[in-house]
């Protein structure tokens, strides 16, 4: 039983590093990926070229590859950043630019003839943004916003191959000193409770956003 | 003139090599109502939303209210565009209600943001404009929630509220089911009769026989022929006219 315990806070320790970095690179990935979706969407053309090819790069690659680029090829260039950085870094690029893709199609479900009514109604460009626009988006965004959210939770295991003590590499480490299995169900149930938890926040989020359709 | 509230100066628009309107003349009056007539891709909505800047005009001038929006095709700046635009308000064939907000919240966004009056105020303003269209019961409602006559009525409510000097509308009965038709054109009648400066692009004979001052019909970008009801639709003057209307009825 003691040693169960011992293996749970070694566990919770891992899983404070798994939830720094999912924490992290969700909230720098989505307000970045708004952005990159806006520029995608600009009237200036070479900023939306700009955005399209870092959205093709970051969705064409394997996230595995970026990681280790960013890990291992920058500091050939002089480039050395502290591990955590480095694994915030790769998250957040390749996170924010599938964020881009689900707020520029978001953007894009909005009809027209929301701006017009607007613009009629002399209502400015931000405010139309702000108060028309964006509460629309966003009930439209959450639902795939839902899902990227919860693969990455799983995601985060992938710095792993950083050796990082993140729980998956910690829970690893304890399986193969102890010759016992526990620690992988412990962190099997870590990761399903904290996508349950998410599952359930994003249920109450979709509710109040929705409670307008018919 | 003291009395013109629009004013349309050899109008002109392209989009790209289709010229779309060909030199349009116009002067509406306070309190005309004016019907416009025309076949499918005649320019109509075009020349509606040149009105109020949804499309940008190649050439000519427009003036609301004695006010310049736009001469020689030159638009003033924007904060008087906004100023000479604030008085005109325009209701949509697809009504365009914010979906997100109640049927209250859809008719004071614009007077609390834009006119800068009191929430106080802008509620009891919208109370009274629903009762008027006959709706005050949707008040907390979602437009989903709404059946489309119900939703262009509280468009036109909305519209009203920001208390406008010239009301444009497109084609605001098409979208409808036939049998809700009838309680948006009562609105409508009942602004009419009020003296509200209407411009109304429709296909609906009956209202613009009974309730418009003035008809004018389109075609190919241009104003083809215009006069009041009567003599428009019992003698009509020119060849395209003639075929249009008896295609219509
Ligand atoms: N945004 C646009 N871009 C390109 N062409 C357009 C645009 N809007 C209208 N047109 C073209 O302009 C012409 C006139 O269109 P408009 O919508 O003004 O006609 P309308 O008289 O309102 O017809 P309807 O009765 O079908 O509504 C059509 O040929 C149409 O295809
Ligand atoms: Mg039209």
């Amino acid at each position: 039983m003691e040693k169960f315990l011992n293996m749970t806070v070694l566990i919770f320790q891992g899983a404070g590093v798994t939830l720094e970095i999912f924490f992290i690179t969700l909230i720098l990935a989505l307000p970045i990926g708004a952005l990159a979706a806006l520029g995608r969407l600009s009237k200036i053309k070479p900023l939306s070229l700009l955005m399209e090819f870092y959205v093709w790069i970051m969705r064409g690659t394997p996230l595995m590859l970026q990681l280790l680029f960013v890990y291992f090829a920058l500091p050939v260039v002089g480039l050395r950043l502290p591990d955590i950085a480095a694994a915030l870094l790769a998250f957040t690029l390749n996170y924010a630019a599938y964020f881009a893709e689900i707020f520029r199609a978001g953007l894009q479900a909005i009809p027209r003839g929301q701006f017009e009514a607007s613009k009629v109604l002399g209502l400015s460009h931000w405010h139309t943004m702000k108060r028309i626009v964006f509460p629309q988006v966003l009930r439209i965004v959450l639902p795939p916003i839902s899902n990227e959210t919860i693969n990455l939770v799983k995601d985060t295991s992938l710095i792993y191959i950083l050796a990082m003590n993140d729980l998956l590499r910690v829970a690893r480490t304890i399986v193969q000193r102890e010759f016992d299995m526990t620690p992988f169900l412990i962190a099997a149930i870590f990761y399903l409770a904290m996508t349950a938890v998410l599952t359930w926040a994003f249920k109450k989020l979709e509710a109040h956003y929705g409670k307008y359709d018919a | 003139m003291a009395n013109t509230m629009l004013e349309l100066t050899g109008i002109h628009k392209s989009f790209g090599e289709n010229q779309v309107l060909r030199g349009i003349d116009l002067i509406v009056d306070k309190g005309e109502v004016v019907a416009i007539l025309g076949p499918s891709g005649s320019g109509k909505s075009t020349m509606l939303r040149c009105i109020n800047h949804l499309e940008t005009i190649d050439k000519g001038d427009i003036k609301i209210k004695n006010q310049t929006l736009a001469e020689n095709g030159i638009y003033v700046d924007e904060k008087k565009q906004r100023e000479v635009l604030s008085a005109t308000g325009m209701v949509f064939q697809q009504f365009n209600l914010f979906p997100h907000m109640t049927v209250i919240e859809n008719l004071i966004e614009a007077p609390i943001y834009v006119k800068k009056i009191s929430r106080d105020e802008a509620i009891k303003t919208a109370e009274s404009l629903l009762e008027k269209v006959g709706l005050s019961e949707v008040r907390d409602r979602y437009p989903a929630r709404l059946s489309g006559g119900q939703q262009q009525r509280v468009a036109i409510a909305r519209a009203l509220a920001m208390m406008p000097d010239i009301l444009l509308f497109d084609e605001p009965t098409s979208a409808l089911d036939p049998e809700l038709t009838g309680e948006v054109l009562k609105t409508m009648r009942e602004l009419a009769a009020e003296h509200m400066t209407m411009i109304v692009v429709t296909h609906e004979m009956a209202f613009a026989r009974e309730a418009a001052s003035r008809v004018i019909f389109m075609a190919g970008g241009v104003i083809v022929e215009e006069n009041n009801p009567k003599d428009f639709f019992n003698n009509p003057k020119e060849e395209r006219t003639k075929l249009f209307l008896r295609n219509m009825l």
